[in-house]
């Protein structure tokens, strides 16, 4: 029996889940689409993971969870590490590329810098509330020009005159792209424009004033676009690596950071056949009404989260009295 | 403070009860404007704690483009209709040259007189101007002279109550201060005190700082003479008071912390320049610098992942 280590990550766009060895070798991966439902893309990929390991020796003795959705994800399957996406990515990265100085990273909703001394994340920046220039924009434009998103990249290479699309903000860049498709841009120079935008965009916003490094690594889902990763290549004048297991990265570093943690929890894969719901409740306590997010594992509530008070638990509680009434 | 009184208003100081909004400037003149009308025995009621209804009440009251913090404000003087008979709502431009407040603290009595026109209560004001040669005594004298008190009571009044507020500030300083050597990660928590005193919108970012075991330090509560004179280092410049006070407290003590949270409300003009400024200031940001601005959404998710992996990297760096 091998002890292994489990890490999942679930984004707003995908949902992604390793398996990994006390020697950082991958025994187990998926990548699916979280397609608004991460209870379910992680029922699913629990699913696929357990496939890959069946009849192996391994025995899961730690869980991270990282990705917008962590906290309802960790609640469901019980992690033992939870932790915020950037560190997980950090920790991720530095463990298979040590010299690493600078990591990009363009998500589904989020996109961000962390610079890296010595093997140790020093500084990082997050794009501020707005999604502009990241994977939510590129496939929503791949939509309008009906080209699919996973090969924007190979279109955008075959442009030599990339079209100039205003990169500041997505509403302005979307009616700029629409007035040059009308006059008569071909679509390959839109393509590549639409990928310089997005490099334009992350290096003015995200990228401003910080001091960006040789070794890059850029990863997340839109450094799978090899137009991206020419436009970066080319804007900042040295190799941008991109590494096969990029999109896992997240998910990795959850993994090494369970491994890290002291605590330890046997996970079995049971929970793919129990029924996990989540409500919505507002505390009603005092004026504020927090917004109250209560799981319920089989009937049972396992965990509440979203009050600023205590006055919101006793609410959540009676929320699951009378839910368990209900049913 | 002509254009704010009212006509045909009589001394009615028995059953006078000035309202004090708890927001803007509330937090910094709080021991001054209490024990002033305690003094003269004014009866003083202050709004409650900043909750969703008061921030929706704001924001209705309000025009789109003012500041968070001037939206909290107007819901809070909502808050005190039919409560007071009088709402105090200083008109503060300037202590000096380069000692410059916001304009909407100029704007705020016009404001009020006019959001509110339709209230009960009224709008009292007094007027600090050094175009005019009024300091805040002397603005806050006349303002009590002006209801109806000897000018020998007001000058008491206010001897005590400045006395009452400067012994306060030291105090927050010297507390402050003492938390510059205290062991384990510190970070400087720097904004605007109308926004870290907030109880809805600042108050949970030092709640989640401190559940993450870090120590949080204010920026804004320093020696304040001090402060301006430090700021000098920062920018010759800079002529905003708040600005100068927070920017020089960064210049004492930033070598003594492991990070600094620049914290602002959305859209402040003085932040939006200063943080900037101090951002590209290389002196200040050998520290780690983590800007964030406050909006009035609700989930608290962005703000969490930005506290959570700020408080991560600085964890990483002090134990290399």
């Amino acid at each position: 029996m091998e002890d292994v280590y489990m890490g999942i990550d679930v984004g707003s766009i995908s949902t992604k889940g390793v398996i990994l060895t006390k020697d950082n070798r991958i025994v187990a991966s998926a990548y699916i689409w979280t397609e608004g439902n991460p209870i379910g893309a992680v029922k699913q990929l629990l699913h696929l993971l357990e496939e890959q390991v069946s009849g192996e020796e391994y025995r899961i003795v730690g869980t991270g969870t990282t990705g917008s959705a962590r906290q309802l994800v960790g609640t469901v399957v019980g992690a033992t590490v939870v932790k915020n996406e950037i560190t997980a990515h950090a920790v991720g990265t530095t463990t298979f590329h040590p010299d690493v100085r600078t990591i990009l990273e363009i998500g589904g909703q989020d996109s961000k810098i962390i610079l890296v001394e010595n093997g140790v994340a020093i500084d990082y920046a997050m794009n501020t509330l707005c999604a502009a220039g990241t994977g939510a924009f590129l496939s929503s434009q791949s939509n309008r020009l009906g080209i699919p998103v996973e090969e924007m990249g190979e279109i955008a290479l075959k442009s030599s005159h990339p079209t100039q699309i205003a990169a500041r903000c997505t509403v302005f860049a979307e009616s700029d792209l629409v007035h040059k498709i009308q006059v008569g841009h071909t679509r390959e120079d839109i393509v590549a424009g639409l990928c310089q935008a997005v490099v334009g965009n992350y290096l003015n916003n995200v990228g401003k004033g910080k001091k960006i490094l040789s070794p890059v690594v850029f990863q997340g889902g839109v450094s799978k676009n090899i137009g991206v990763v020419k436009a970066f290549e080319r804007q900042l004048g040295c190799p941008v690596l991109v590494d096969e297991n990029g999109h896992l990265m997240g998910a990795i570093g959850a993994a090494i950071l369970a491994r890290r943690s002291k605590k330890r929890k046997e996970f079995s894969f049971d929970i793919e056949d129990m029924e996990f719901i989540t409500r919505e409740i507002n505390c009603g306590g005092c004026p504020n009404n927090c917004e109250i997010i209560c799981v319920y594992r089989d009937g049972q509530m396992i965990d509440s989260w979203g009050n600023r008070c205590q006055r919101g638990d006793a609410a959540a509680k009676k929320a699951a009295r009378r839910f368990s009434e209900e049913n | 403070m002509n254009m704010i009184k009212m006509p045909g208003r009589e001394n009615t100081t028995d059953e006078m009860v000035v309202g004090l909004p708890r927001a803007l400037l509330y937090f910094r003149y709080r021991v001054l404007w209490e024990t002033f009308f305690r003094e003269l025995g004014v009866k003083t009621t202050v709004s409650p704690e900043t909750n969703l209804e008061i921030m929706r009440k704001g924001a209705e009251r309000s025009a789109s483009e003012m500041c968070m913090a001037m939206k909290i404000y107007m819901g809070h003087v909502d808050a005190l209709r039919g409560k007071c008979t009088h709402v105090l709502v200083p008109r503060i431009l300037d202590f000096g040259i380069r000692r410059v407040m916001c304009t909407n603290f100029e704007a705020l009595p016009d404001l009020v007189s006019n959001i509110f026109r339709d209230s009960s209560f009224k709008v009292l004001s007094y007027d600090v101007d050094s175009g005019k040669r009024k300091d805040e005594k002397r603005a806050m004298i006349e303002m009590a002279t002006g209801l109806g008190f000897s000018g020998k009571n007001s000058a008491h009044a206010y001897k005590v109550a400045s006395r009452a507020q400067e012994e306060a500030n030291a105090a927050a300083a010297r507390r402050t201060e003492a938390l510059y050597h205290k062991d384990g990660l510190k970070l400087i928590l720097a904004g605007h005190s109308y926004v870290l005193d907030d109880e809805y919108i600042g108050k949970p970012v030092f709640q989640k700082l401190e559940k993450m075991g870090v120590t949080v330090i204010r920026a804004d509560q320093v020696d304040r003479k001090q402060a301006l004179r430090e700021s000098e280092k920062a920018s010759p410049t800079l002529k905003w008071e708040l600005s100068r006070e927070i920017v020089g407290s960064l210049v004492m003590h930033y070598p003594q912390v492991d990070g600094i949270i620049l914290l602002a409300v959305y859209p402040c003009a003085l932040d939006s320049m200063v943080n900037d400024m101090l951002i590209h200031k290389n002196s200040i940001t050998k520290v780690p610098v983590l800007q964030m601005t406050l909006d009035d959404q609700t989930g608290s998710a962005g703000l969490d992942t930005r506290l959570e992996s700020f408080v991560d990297i600085l964890e990483m760096r002090k134990g290399e």
